[in-house]
């Protein structure tokens, strides 16, 4: 950080610390990949393999050839949403680590509508299942948020065990109440085919195009708009904004809801784009790696993107080198598990800040 | 009823050790979100040693050994690099199930030839105890060990020097370093001794029972121990007690499927009563904090 | 033999930045005696109790210890030779008890574990040395705040100091406590200890100090032995005797509107205490009122409750004719409050953010900025510009981190953001603390230039000779309550500084 007392510049001077400091941010969003891709190059080395032809090989797995693109965006739709939702969350300052649960939930909801109201068209049941998937990841994000609020609870915690028992809870729901006739394995009834996703080559829904939307929009309202400016200087300086006249738990209640709100859009475009249905194991962790987009991207709209293809990109390709070369899909869990270690010890330990300042 | 008292000690045993791993840890001031992955860890150093030793003590001290270590590495990072410690706690779980579902090139399933299994004891006499003898024998030197782990570690928070020193070096505020204490040591120590246990508890999870690694074993226990000890609001017996109330409805969860009770509904249990937990403290410390 | 000098300073000086906060500071204590240190806040006390415990290092002069000079390389070294210190903010952890604070770091051992009897003998022992009775067992969180101090004192004697530095010992004990401490410390300095301490109580320092020294400005203005002293003496050391040059035209009361009306404010702490009592006080139309009193008599209290950041436990804030005691701060300003705070780093400003980010604060939803919620194209830039252009802001551009700018041209920009919208009432706390002489004049200007025009300026400060230029009226507070209101022309500074240090009755 800056030092307090630099002696003053002439105005008109040419900005340089504005330039050095979008670089240096930049710097530090790569080093955690570049940590990441150092680490799994010594693992991959250890056990016998070239780390460059394979992460050649992942590139043109990744970025090859348009069915692979493809492929690729469609891993990162997930993703988005799941890295939006918690960007929105951490750019107020709020720690919400609950954004699987609100997924889950939320696509659980979308596919139980999706099966269930089979009269409605499909311009209008895809909109009414992805608002109920909205309404269930906010409703679901409402009590942590309501506790952080009113009593000072840690989000943290609650929030990491609320997405356990959102879990518990949709696995149990799908094999009770919801469960496929004649099905043995834990999944619900398919969604009518009005409500599937309409697709937009290869494995591309029309979630990518809601996802990107959205991302859009967060990076216009946080720039743009007075609520948008509210939650920033929130997250960056709780006892400033409220000097200024913000209502700092107003602010990080919605944003908490907000950030439901969009894992559970999320879940909803998965449940009925992807897998038109819900099953047990519907995320495959897409909350933490959220949780790793956001904090490489420093929660701007750019870097989500970026970093959702970039994770997309390791999905898929790490899916399908596995198909033809021996290399383990875990590959991808370390590099994922690397870029979260190193990316943590650049943030800024926003939670004790926000617990010595706020009211 | 015996046999679920007799498999839910059992089941508590790897429970217990990890949430007197995190309790010390959180004593200390730091909250580990990684004991699942250093439990896992554990397991499959515990059952490669194993398998190459023929020794299960080799084994469950690879396991302690290399856990600890690990959290030695995972300590170094949020205190001297200012890692925030539950990303790191969270990508650390991630990073290590990846190396090792990495290392098993997807086999899932890891049984070397002769891995040695951890021995039972059985007390004669009081294993014909209705009940009691279900719990008290029979059971594996790890199991007892836990059990005294508790007393022991209660006894050394109140009465040694470096229990005492962990715990102011825990509380918030400098008031430890002001006194000349190296509250950055004793964190990273409670993170090693974290690690040290939550290895040993994936030692016995392997070796206790099955005698094989598979990478789904340890299947939420690390959290649960985390939920344990808020529970037990980092006091050693009252997490003792969660450890044994959770232990036991995972032994009668098949029991409580033929009620008709739903294993995914109990298995949040925890969970949600560490929600509980915390907003009850939380109204607590408000309701302190009123303006008279 | 005994040294002459048990610890002292020998021409100490130590600056920061641009500021001096003691300068050429010679100060020599005799061993077995009880030294005071007066002076108001930004005197420089801290820094040379600082000093004297090792924490911090003078550029010029050295540290005396037992007669020789001495660098004292830390808190650890100071101890090692006998000298301890007690802190404003006590340092136990409160999760521990009060048995358990006092043995920490040193614990007695039998055999590997704490030999708990042998640390409450100790214990026992050094409270019948001093006579106060602890209840070992509480856990410290829940002491009161005397019995914590006592802690902290006995902490001290445990670990062998025979120099106790205390600062401020008595600023946060009601008067019973007072002199149960002040006896307390007597004790120990006929037992042979020395005592240091600082102290806004002019009496209670010539009730037990042996000897007293003033600072002022960081320096030393006189040592006098404490017989031959009286209050009035004191204060002159204190706060000088010279009388500022008058800035303002002796002004009659502005009969016009009252802006700003605070009325019977009262706060109540979670302990219990009254941090403010009654206050009452209004700024009308083309005046400022400064509040003066020494840190922590309730003028943090008193702007939360003005601007809305606490709500008073009695009376009611009005602000231009509104009652706004139940409104929030974006209510307040809209009616026309603006707000200078002190910690421009932590409340006045994001540092990390853009000037531009830094300006809409407070405005972020009015009308010349937003439409529908937002921004106007180019509005924010505007207003920014304007900003910096007219208060004089040096800085390498808009877009760069407002932590970039010096700490003058930072509350300059706070000021002009703040002044932007014309507010009817502007409270400035501290407005010039950390910041350089040219840029501290053309504050002052400002905050006149408000009262030129028509607006209420309250204004707090903790110097004296800030508030005496600038203000038309003088409020001062102590212990939470009104003591006195003097108004201008100030010419003599006692007055003030025997209200700011009166007695209230609780």
């Amino acid at each position: 950080m800056a030092a307090a007392d630099v002696p003053a510049v002439r105005p008109g001077a040419p900005p340089g610390s504005a330039l050095a400091g979008a670089l240096r941010s930049v710097g530090m969003s790569l080093l955690p990949v570049a940590a990441a891709f150092v680490v799994g190059a010594v693992v991959l080395a250890v056990t016998g393999w070239d780390p460059i032809s394979v992460y050649r090989v992942m590139a043109r797995e990744a970025f090859g050839s348009t069915a692979r693109v493809e492929s690729t965006l469609a891993a990162a739709t997930p993703l988005l949403f799941a890295g939006l939702a918690t960007a929105i969350a951490f750019r107020g300052g709020v720690f919400n680590i609950g954004v699987d649960g609100c997924f889950v939930l939320g696509g659980l909801a979308a596919a139980w509508l999706g099966a269930a109201l089979t009269g409605l068209p499909g311009w209008l049941l895809i909109p009414v299942c992805v608002l109920a998937g909205m309404i269930t990841g906010a409703v679901w994000s409402a009590p942590p948020a309501f506790l952080r609020v009113r009593l000072g609870v840690d989000e943290v915690v609650s929030t990491l065990m609320l997405n356990f028992v959102a879990i518990g809870l949709a696995s149990w729901i799908v094999n009770t109440l919801l469960l496929a006739q004649g099905t043995a394995n834990s999944a619900s009834s398919p969604v009518a085919p009005q409500a599937e996703l309409p697709g937009l080559g290869g494995d591309v829904t029309l979630g990518l195009v809601i996802a990107l939307v959205g991302v859009v929009f967060y990076g216009v309202w946080t720039r743009w708009s007075a609520s948008g400016y509210e939650l920033r200087m929130t997250g960056l300086n709780p006892a400033f904004a409220q000097t200024a006249g913000i209502s700092v738990p107003r602010v990080v209640f919605q944003a908490m809801l907000w950030s439901g709100l969009v894992a559970g859009a999320g879940g909803a475009a998965h449940a009925l784009g992807v897998v038109h249905r819900f099953v047990d194991g519907f995320s495959p962790g897409y909350g933490f790696t959220g949780i790793a987009i956001a904090l490489l991207a420093r929660n701007g709209a750019v870097g989500i993107v970026l970093a959702s293809i970039l994770f997309g990109a390791l999905a898929s390709a790490g899916a399908t080198v596995q198909l033809f070369s021996d290399i383990p899909l875990d590959i991808v869990d370390v590099l994922q598990g690397t870029i979260m270690v190193f990316a943590a010890v650049q943030v800024v330990d926003l939670r004790r800040r926000i617990r010595r300042q706020a009211a | 009823m015996g046999q679920i008292l007799a498999a839910a000690t059992l089941a508590a045993t790897p429970l217990l050790l990890a949430a007197l791993g995190g309790l010390l840890n959180r004593r200390g001031g730091i909250v580990n979100i990684a004991l699942e992955g250093k439990m896992l860890l554990g397991a499959i150093l515990a059952v490669v040693v194993s398998a190459e030793t023929g020794s299960w003590v080799a084994g469950l001290a690879a396991a302690t050994v290399g856990s600890a270590f690990a959290g030695l590495l995972f300590s170094l990072a949020i205190t001297r690099a200012g890692a925030n410690e539950i990303i790191a706690g969270l990508g650390f779980n991630i990073l290590v199930a990846g190396l090792i579902g990495y290392a098993l090139d997807d086999e899932g399933t890891y049984q070397p030839a002769g891995v040695a299994t951890i021995p039972r004891i059985d007390i004669p006499g009081i294993d014909a105890i209705p009940v009691l003898g279900d719990v008290l024998s029979d059971k594996d030197p790890i199991t007892y060990l836990a059990w005294l782990a508790v007393p022991a570690t209660a006894w050394f928070l109140a009465s040694t020097r470096a229990g005492l020193r962990l715990r102011a070096a825990g509380a918030p505020g400098d008031s430890a370093y002001a006194l000349g204490l190296r509250a950055l040591a004793i964190r990273d120590a409670s993170t090693v001794a974290a690690g040290a246990f939550a290895g040993l508890a994936g030692g016995q999870l392997a070796l206790g029972l099955v005698g094989l690694f598979n990478q789904g074993m340890v299947a939420g226990r690390g959290f649960i121990a985390l939920a344990a000890f808020y529970f037990g609001r980092a006091r050693p017996w009252p997490t003792a007690g969660a450890c044994a109330i959770f232990a036991l409805f995972d032994a009668i969860q098949i029991r409580l499927q033929q009620e008709g009770f739903s294993t995914q509904l109990v298995s949040t249990l925890p969970y949600l009563v560490v929600v509980v937990v915390l907003t009850i403290t939380a109204i607590q410390t408000q309701r302190r904090e009123a303006p008279a | 033999m005994a040294p002459a000098i048990r610890l002292g300073a020998r021409e100490v000086t130590r600056r920061f930045g641009g500021v001096v906060a003691n300068d050429d500071v010679s100060l020599s204590i005799a061993p077995g005696t009880v030294h005071a240190i007066v002076g108001e806040n930004g005197a420089g006390k801290t820094t040379l109790m600082r000093i004297l415990y090792g924490l911090d290092r003078p550029d010029a002069g050295t540290v005396v210890v037992d007669d020789e000079p001495a660098r004292l390389s830390g808190p650890a070294d100071a101890t090692r030779r006998g000298i301890g210190m007690v802190h404003q903010e006590f340092k136990l952890v409160d999760e521990l008890t009060l048995l358990e604070n006092l043995v920490l770091g040193h614990e007695p051992t039998r055999r590997g574990r704490i030999d708990w009897r042998r640390a409450r003998g100790h214990a026992e022992a050094l409270a019948g040395e001093t006579g106060v009775a602890l209840d070992w067992d509480l856990p410290a969180g829940r002491a009161s705040v005397a019995v914590r101090q006592r802690l902290e004192i006995l902490r001290l004697m445990y670990r062998e100091a025979d120099v106790l530095i205390l600062d401020e010992p008595t600023a946060v004990l009601a008067p019973p406590q007072v002199a149960e401490l002040l006896e307390l410390l007597s004790g120990l300095r006929d037992g042979g200890r020395t005592i240091i301490f600082i102290s806004h109580k002019l009496q209670e320092v010539l009730d037990v100090a042996d000897t007293v020294t003033a600072l002022r400005a960081g320096r030393v203005t006189g040592t006098v032995a404490a017989a031959d002293a009286d209050p009035d003496s004191l204060v002159r050391m204190m706060v000088g005797e010279s009388v500022p040059e008058v800035r303002l035209q002796a002004r009659e009361a502005a009969g016009a509107a009252p802006l700003l009306e605070v009325r019977g404010a009262g706060v109540r702490d979670a302990q219990g205490r009254d941090r403010l009592r009654d206050v009452s006080l209004t700024v009308h139309s083309g005046e400022v009122v400064g509040i003066a009193g020494v840190a922590g008599n309730g003028q943090d209290e008193l702007v939360e409750c003005v601007l809305g950041l606490r709500r008073p436990t009695a009376g009611s804030i009005v602000v231009d004719g509104a009652d706004v005691t139940r409104s929030t701060i974006a209510q307040r300003r809209r009616h026309g409050l603006a707000y200078i705070p002190a910690d421009r780093r932590r409340d006045g400003l994001s540092p990390t953010s853009s000037l531009l980010d830094n300006v809409a604060a407070g405005s972020q939803r009015g009308a010349e900025l937003t439409h529908r919620g937002w921004f106007r194209r180019g509005a924010l830039e505007r207003r920014a510009a304007r900003i910096v252009e007219r208060y004089r802001v040096h800085c390498a551009g808009l877009g760069v981190p407002a932590a970039s700018l010096s700490g003058g041209n930072q509350q300059r920009l706070i000021l002009g953001r703040e002044m932007e919208g014309e507010p009817r009432v502007l409270v400035a706390s501290q407005p010039t603390r950390g910041v350089d002489v040219r840029g501290s004049a053309y504050i002052r200007e400002q905050l006149l230039a408000v009262r030129e025009r028509g607006g209420g300026v309250l204004l707090v400060s903790e110097e004296l000779d800030e508030l005496v230029a600038l203000s038309d009226r003088i409020v001062v507070l102590a212990r939470g309550a009104v003591t006195g209101v003097v108004s201008g022309p100030f010419e003599d500074l006692t007055e003030l500084g025997a209200l700011m240090t009166a007695r209230v009755a609780v």
